[in-house]
């Protein structure tokens, strides 16, 4: 699957569509999209990562940037997520510090 | 017993992380295991890519072997700066988002998911070698 991420900034809810891999290739790209956001009064982060197969530590970089420098007051919202990525995140602990959810209800 | 010689370049990574994935699977490990041998070996190679040349030109050589016929043996080596991630203080996991530190994820997730690891600097070069059963 192709590797792809787009950012979509509403009503302070920043979305984040993920797909195929988060790897140290890919994650300065989504990096930068984020980093447009700061300034602005972000509430949520939510990842949508449903089609997400590969994260690693350069991603997990990627959602810990994201909150300390987008949304330090924001709720981060992982959505989704395939049983390899979820290892991933549960491993590093950033699941304690997320809401991990099936899908997303507006 | 397979081996590859690339440079060390962010361009090579997949090409490297593709030939270790390709020997895994021709051992037989589950889809879970493949996805920590492809994790530990980009953690490991990045940090390589990123850190181990300042001029930015060097190798890594990748050694894929079998190991007690049911385990992959991956040793990585390099000429660079002498460094062992082993000796990488662990990050704390049960620390909150905000004040997360961002080093030492990596190989955090390395000895979380492989067996055996282990670092020796031998000469000029560093040598990596992780075990998976």
């Amino acid at each position: 699957m192709e590797s792809k991420c787009s950012v979509n900034f509403k009503e302070g809810i920043a979305k984040i569509e993920l797909s195929g891999k988060l790897d140290a290739t890919n994650s300065p790209g989504l990096q930068a999209e984020l980093q447009k956001l700061i300034g602005q009064t972000v509430a949520r982060l939510v990842l949508f990562a449903k089609d997400l197969t590969y994260i690693s530590s350069a991603g997990l970089r990627v959602i810990i940037f994201a909150k300390q420098k987008i949304g330090v007051n924001a709720q981060v919202y992982l959505i989704g997520a395939q049983e390899t990525v979820l290892n991933v995140i549960k491993m590093s602990g950033l699941d304690n510090f997320m809401v991990i959810q099936d899908s997303y209800e507006e | 017993m397979e081996k590859l010689t690339l440079e060390a370049k962010l361009e090579n990574l997949d090409k490297a992380v593709d030939f270790i994935n390709q020997q895994a699977q021709l051992q037989g490990f589950d889809k879970k295991k493949i996805n920590q041998i492809q994790l530990a070996s980009e953690e490991l190679l990045v940090n390589i890519i990123n850190y181990a040349y300042p001029d930015k030109k060097g190798k890594f050589e990748i050694t894929c072997s079998t190991k007690e016929s049911k385990g992959l043996e991956v040793k990585i080596v390099d000429w660079g700066i002498a460094f062992n991630p082993l000796e990488l203080p662990e990050p704390d996991t049960k620390a909150p988002l905000e004040e997360r530190k961002i080093g030492g994820l990596g190989i955090y997730l390395v000895r979380n998911t492989m067996d055996e690891t282990n670092y020796t600097r031998t000469g000029d070069s560093n040598i990596f070698t992780f075990v998976k059963y």
